[in-house]
């Protein structure tokens, strides 16, 4: 039975290839927009080396201030993660680094820009990096402040040439000379806690006045020991930010952050009422709206589309109905079609959401981007084009269901 | 006419609800953009009030001085490293910003004029940049009226500033500014018009008119502030191997400090491209949509013309000209067009009426209205062209047989 559907939806679309041409048309783009946000989402926030324990990962990531008129959003410094973050309950391991900033050098008279971390010895350890050559600096080097680097490979490519050796090599960058210890693969840019070019010990800064800064530049990992301890890193957090002494206390009183996810922490940034408290519901809500949203328009036009075709065929269905095939049976045989055409759009949605992205990692937009059509996504993909299919079948077939098979074989619709 | 046109598709108004409703969302998709667009084109055209052609910025990273000792000594730093890049042979003028053109930093205040008499006016909120007297010469500001600061100010005891014309206009209204005091803030020098330039638009050309202001910046004046930029001059046809002389120069007279070179037309570069980028790829899906929409509304057109032969025959045969037919077909869409954008339009109109346009002016909100109804109508025109023209190809005789 189900093959003969198939047959016939084959044939009828063969049959109105402009109709089948624009529904497809419409599934595919709609589908290709959807997967090239579903992948940079994926790309963001879904566990990747190096960051492949984020079930067991928080960070604290923002830091809003607020006394008497003044206000200010932005990052930690290093003294209030020194204070709030260090030996938490529930915490295997914790890791203070600062943000990526651009680092400029000449090697032989070229202008070379990189993206400059400062981390500590621990950040090793809590993300999980895959080195080529070499090998990690530690937190001695850190303690230290000996001048050495782990760079990544299109580092070494653009200071060592293709195919060489870094490790031992000096490389200079903002004027300090340091020595390589290690080369790493590539991190992708929007991986913002990983991504550098070059990481070097925070203690190689040329001032030391960042070990007093309750603001600025440094955020911390937290890796839980295990998931059901991170309420508890949470908790402690929040009570030490709220004990927490300002050394100014006329500047500022009262401090905000959290241990959070990504996501959690995406939306203290985007939304202005989620400053205080993390809003992860709000934000998916918005974002879910949106997707909504954009999927409206698609949606009104393949029920027109598919609306159309059934009342081409009224006298069909009116001839089937005359000889006793049930309403199940046509609304059936319409859906299979239905899916059928949209899986259809699927797979060319797969193909040019592919082409999509190798374009746009292509473009050096973002760049180490590594933007693959991973199971995940295709998953994503299947799931939303049945969603399409049922969508835009269900008004249709509820039309067919309720023609009347007298005037539908007089090939009257209504 | 119209009124039997309306009689035709409201017997047919199950069919046409879903087209009213896919060209009702269609024009809230091509406003959305129109309105983006539009707001984009009139920024374009504002005067920019500046020029970076051969401007370099120089970008120092300092730590934040921990006391009035370490503020007097890091402007010392500061004129000895102005005085440093002053002296740089291929440096023609060199001032230094808080913050430089093309940047996304941004300090605001709230500020409002002193009243003549009574309580000050709610306060504006206004840009602002703290600049050294070289600034108008490096980035060659258009001075309206007035004066740019001069060296003389150090002796002043309070504090000359300079408005952009947007500026002046919010605080002042029809007012001459210059001479005018601002309302004074607790514990903060005085502060007095001395000058107004054109319009400046620090976030570059695509950014709105934002209120702007500059505040002098000395480097003999222990409690200022040091500036976080340099800004050069350069000689021109200076080209980015120079970058590396300068940073050298500048790290020999404070080697505690991080120092960046960067060509403000690149900044500029980097600066559109973040805004165009998101644009373009938010204008390229909605014009895909449309695009499918377009092909989606002939296709359903068509048919109705198709399932409606037997109807259009009997009105050629009743004597109806192909004319009458092409104006039947194209009547009925633009009807129902009519009918979603005025749906759409009380819709949109809610934006103004409930305060939410922001940014965005009354004038740019009907043009991109303007646009938005013209672009929606072109488009539901363009796609009855064709299935009129089928119509109007039908043979009476043919069409009174069809079954």
């Amino acid at each position: 039975m189900l093959r003969n559907y198939l047959k016939i939806a084959l044939k009828v679309l063969l049959r109105r290839k402009f109709f089948t041409a624009i529904s497809l048309f419409g599934i595919s783009l709609t589908l290709v927009v959807l997967m090239v946000t579903t992948a940079l989402f994926d790309h963001v926030f879904a566990p990747h080396p190096p960051e492949t324990r984020l079930d067991r990962t928080l960070g604290i990531y923002t830091l809003r201030l607020e006394g008497e008129g003044s206000r200010s959003s932005g990052f930690p410094g290093y003294a209030f993660l020194e204070q709030t973050a260090r030996d938490l309950p529930g915490a295997e391991r914790m890791t203070i680094y600062s943000l990526q900033q651009r680092a400029v050098s000449y090697p032989d008279r070229r202008k070379v820009l990189s993206w400059l971390k400062r981390t500590d010895g621990e950040f090793w350890n809590v993300l999980d990096f895959r080195f080529v050559e070499g090998g990690p600096f530690t937190a001695e080097d850190e303690a230290n402040g000996h001048f050495v680097a782990v760079i990544n490979e299109t580092t070494r490519e653009r200071f060592f040439g293709p195919d060489t050796q870094a490790v031992g090599r000096p490389i200079e960058l903002d004027g300090q000379r340091y020595r390589v210890v290690g080369v790493v693969e590539d991190v992708p840019f929007l991986r913002f806690s990983a991504f550098a070019d070059v990481w070097v010990p925070i203690s190689t800064k040329a001032s030391t006045a960042y070990r007093h800064e309750i603001r600025g530049g440094f955020q911390a990992l937290i890796l839980a020991e295990s998931e059901e301890a991170k309420p508890l890193i949470r908790e402690e957090l929040q009570s030490r930010v709220a004990d927490f002494q300002f050394p100014d206390p006329d500047e500022f009183q009262v401090a905000y952050t959290g241990a959070d996810t990504l996501f959690e922490a995406l939306s203290r940034m985007l939304l202005p009422e989620a400053a205080h408290q993390a809003q992860p519901g709000r934000l998916l809500t918005i974002l879910l709206t949106m997707a909504v949203l954009f999927m409206v328009l698609p949606a009104v036009n393949l029920t027109n589309l598919n609306l159309s075709r059934i009342l081409e065929r009224t006298s069909e269905i009116g001839v089937r109905k005359a000889f006793g095939g049930s309403t199940r049976e046509l609304v059936g045989q319409f859906l299979v079609e239905n899916v059928v055409l949209t899986l259809l759009g699927g797979a060319i949605g797969l193909a040019l959401s592919a082409l999509a992205l190798g374009a746009i990692e292509e473009s050096g937009l973002i760049p180490y981007a590594e933007l693959t059509l991973n199971p995940r996504i295709f998953l994503w993909g299947l799931a939303m084009a049945l969603f399409f299919a049922v969508l835009s079948g269900v008004y249709p077939a509820w039309r067919m269901a309720r023609m009347s098979p007298v005037r539908a074989l007089r090939g009257r619709s209504a | 006419m119209i009124r039997h046109l309306l009689k035709l598709a409201w017997n047919r108004k199950r069919a046409n609800a879903l087209i009213l409703v896919e060209i009702f969302f269609s024009f809230l998709v091509v406003f959305a953009v129109a309105l983006q667009a539009v707001y984009l084109w009139t920024n374009l055209r504002r005067p920019l009030g500046f020029d970076v052609e051969d401007a370099w910025t120089v970008t120092m990273e300092m730590d934040r001085p921990a006391d009035e000792d370490a503020t007097r000594r890091q402007i010392e730093t500061f004129a000895r490293v102005l005085r440093e890049a002053e002296r740089l042979d291929r440096v023609e003028r060199v001032a230094g910003a808080m913050v430089v053109p093309y940047s996304d930093e941004s300090r605001t205040e709230g500020l409002s004029k002193e009243p003549e008499t009574g309580t000050a006016p709610p306060p504006v909120s206004v840009e602002i940049d703290e600049v050294t007297d070289g600034f108008a010469d490096v980035v060659d500001l258009d001075l309206v009226s007035g004066r740019w600061f001069e060296p003389a100010d150090a002796a002043l005891a309070w504090m000359p500033v300079v408005l952009d014309l947007e500026a002046a206009r919010v605080l002042f209204g029809d007012e001459d500014p210059v001479g005018r005091w601002l309302a004074q803030e607790p514990d903060r020098p005085r502060r007095r018009v001395v000058g107004v330039v054109s319009d400046f638009r620090q976030h570059g050309e695509l950014s709105g008119p934002q209120p702007y202001m500059f505040e002098r910046v000395s480097v003999t004046e222990p409690s200022h502030r040091t500036p976080r930029n340099l800004v050069l001059k350069m000689a021109p046809g200076t080209t980015a191997d120079y970058e590396e002389a300068i940073l050298a120069r500048l790290r020999g007279v404070a080697p505690e400090w991080t120092f960046g070179v960067k060509a403000l037309d690149v900044v500029r570069g980097t600066n559109l491209r973040l805004r165009v980028i998101p644009l373009g790829a938010v204008a390229l899906i909605a014009a895909f949509l449309l695009a499918m929409v377009a092909l989606g509304l002939t296709g359903v057109l068509w048919q109705n013309v198709v399932q409606r032969t037997r109807e259009i025959g009997l009105r050629r045969a009743n004597g109806a000209t192909r004319t009458a037919i092409h104006r039947q077909v194209v009547g009925e869409l633009l009807m129902m067009t009519t009918s979603a954008v005025v749906l759409g339009t009380l819709l949109v109109v809610q934006l103004p009426i409930l305060e939410l346009l922001g940014s965005l002016s009354p004038e740019v909100f009907s043009a991109a209205l303007a646009v938005a109804l013209t672009l929606i109508y072109a488009l539901t025109a363009v796609c009855a062209l064709y299935p009129s023209w089928m119509a109007g190809r039908v043979q009476p005789a043919e069409a009174l047989r069809w079954e």
